[in-house]
Parts: C-alpha cells; sequence; structure tokens
C-alpha cells in the first residue's frame, strides 16, 4: 500500500517511511542486471578481473543497489510524485552481502517533501547514501 | 597516469532512442520489480541511466578518456525528473564531461558525466549527473 503525499508530510522527521531488505544480489543477479542495463563491465561479472582489483568477490553494480532504493521509492509512495533522486556510493558491495535499504523523512515543505536514503550491510557499513525530492503532481 | 582535463567539455554526438517495452521488461525483471504494473507509466526511476548508456555510450566515454575499469569506481549518480517519460517515447540524449578533478592529493580523480534527455519537439525530460573516482596508480 502506497503512502499519500499527504499522509507522508504529516509524519514527523526522522521518521523511517520504508525499508526493505532484499535477498542478497548473486552472479546470477550480477549477470541479469548488466544484460538489462547494458553495464558488462567486468568487475560484476568476472571473479578473477574483480580479484585482480582487489575485491573479495564479483562487485554489485552499484546501480543495482540503487535500482533497489528507487523500488522501494515506487513501491511505498506515488512514481509519479517523484522529482529528485540522487546517491553516493559511499561502499563497495560484493556479491552474496545482504543490505537494508531505508527512507526517512529528511525535510517536509509545503507539498514537497525530502527523504534521507540509506543502504547498509547486514552488519552495519552504510554503502549508499542519498536522497528523494517527492512533490505534488 | 592522469586524465588529460583537456576532455572537459569532451560531448558525445547527441543521440535518439526510443523507449523499448521488451527491455523495459527484461529490466524490470532483472531489478526483481514484481510489484511494478502498479508503477503505470512511470520508468523505472534509475532507467535513465540505461536510456543513456544506449549503444555503449558510456563505455564510449570512459575509453575516450583512457580509463582502466580496474581502476574506477561509480562514486555518486543524481537524477531530476521534470517531464514524464513512457514506453514507446523517444529520447535525445546528450552527454558532456562537465568535471575532471583531482581529489585525496591526487591519488583519486573525478570525473563527473552529465547528461540531457530531451523529447522530439526539443523540451527537456530529465537530467542526470554520475560521478566517476579513478584511482590514479601511487608514485613510486
Amino acid at each position: 500500500m502506497r503512502k499519500s503525499l499527504e499522509s507522508l508530510a504529516q509524519l514527523p522527521l526522522g521518521t523511517i517511511a520504508a525499508q526493505w531488505r532484499p535477498a542478497p544480489a548473486i552472479a546470477e543477479n550480477l549477470r541479469a542486471y548488466a544484460s538489462a542495463s547494458g553495464d558488462s563491465n567486468p568487475l560484476h561479472l568476472d571473479l578473477e578481473f574483480a580479484r585482480q582489483a582487489g575485491f573479495d568477490d564479483l562487485v554489485v553494480h552499484g546501480m543495482f543497489g540503487m535500482a533497489q532504493l528507487g523500488r522501494l521509492l515506487f513501491e511505498n509512495f506515488e512514481p509519479a510524485c517523484l522529482r529528485a533522486f540522487s546517491v553516493r556510493f559511499e561502499g563497495v558491495v560484493t556479491a552474496g552481502t545482504p543490505l537494508n535499504h531505508c527512507a526517512r523523512v529528511a525535510a517536509i515543505d509545503g507539498d514537497t517533501v525530502r527523504l534521507e536514503l540509506l543502504s547498509e550491510t547486514g552488519d552495519g557499513r552504510r554503502v549508499i547514501s542519498g536522497e528523494a525530492t517527492l512533490a505534488r503532481t | 597516469m592522469s586524465i588529460d582535463p583537456s576532455f572537459i567539455g569532451f560531448k558525445l554526438p547527441r543521440f535518439d532512442v526510443r523507449v523499448d517495452d521488451a527491455e523495459l521488461a527484461r529490466f524490470r525483471a532483472a531489478t526483481g520489480a514484481a510489484m511494478d504494473q502498479a508503477s503505470g507509466d512511470c520508468l523505472p526511476p534509475t532507467y535513465l541511466k540505461v536510456i543513456e548508456g544506449t549503444g555503449g555510450s558510456s563505455r564510449t566515454i570512459v575509453e575516450a578518456l583512457g580509463i582502466d575499469l580496474r581502476r574506477m569506481l561509480h562514486a555518486g549518480q543524481e537524477f531530476e525528473y521534470l517531464r514524464p517519460i513512457k514506453a514507446g517515447d523517444t529520447v535525445t540524449v546528450e552527454r558532456e564531461v562537465t568535471a575532471i578533478e583531482p581529489k585525496k592529493g591526487g591519488a583519486l580523480e573525478l570525473v563527473v558525466i552529465a547528461s540531457t534527455f530531451r523529447d522530439t519537439a526539443g523540451r527537456e525530460l530529465a537530467r542526470s549527473r554520475q560521478s566517476l573516482l579513478v584511482r590514479n596508480p601511487v608514485p613510486r
């Protein structure tokens, strides 16, 4: 059930407005994402290449994590209200790492709501931070 | 080797992308979007990245700048949504390298690539801004 912009604008600042723990991305998901997105950087697909670059396992596309945050937004709020969506990729996520995606109410200005976005690994390491702006259509 | 700052202002020739239903369905499936039917006409919010990367355009820019993929990480991504884009629409994309800056005393190089998305009438639909960080080899 989606929250309307009006109900979102009633929430106290800092409230968790949406949260999601998807199944961790594995090699198969990265291949599917690479093929569907056109991002076939071998860091995401070729274990040997990823190891040469200094990682223990395949690197999950940053955009895969951002796409999951995008799903969190679209499934919990009115898609047509999304005005801006930005992230900083703060840590590398390797295949099999569980993530927790979360959106908190950061600011309300009339009909415009700004959400603070955060993705953390299961052990609390921050890997994505960002924000989304929602406004009346 | 650091990236030549004369690439600031480097543009790809603008190109048209038709937002294809089947490609969109593949993207939705790959990002596990079981509930997305309810999103109506709205494209998944990060699908702009796929549109701007059509035809290997991201790879073309990275290669033009001589960036080694093993040393490059996607550091940030911003989208602005100005007008709706739907499946079946044709979108004109223009991409430009807008910044190349040394960071951390030259250990890293920040590269920013900005894209604009326009409809066939030339109205701006959306904007995207990608930040890449490239690790420079440690000098001996």
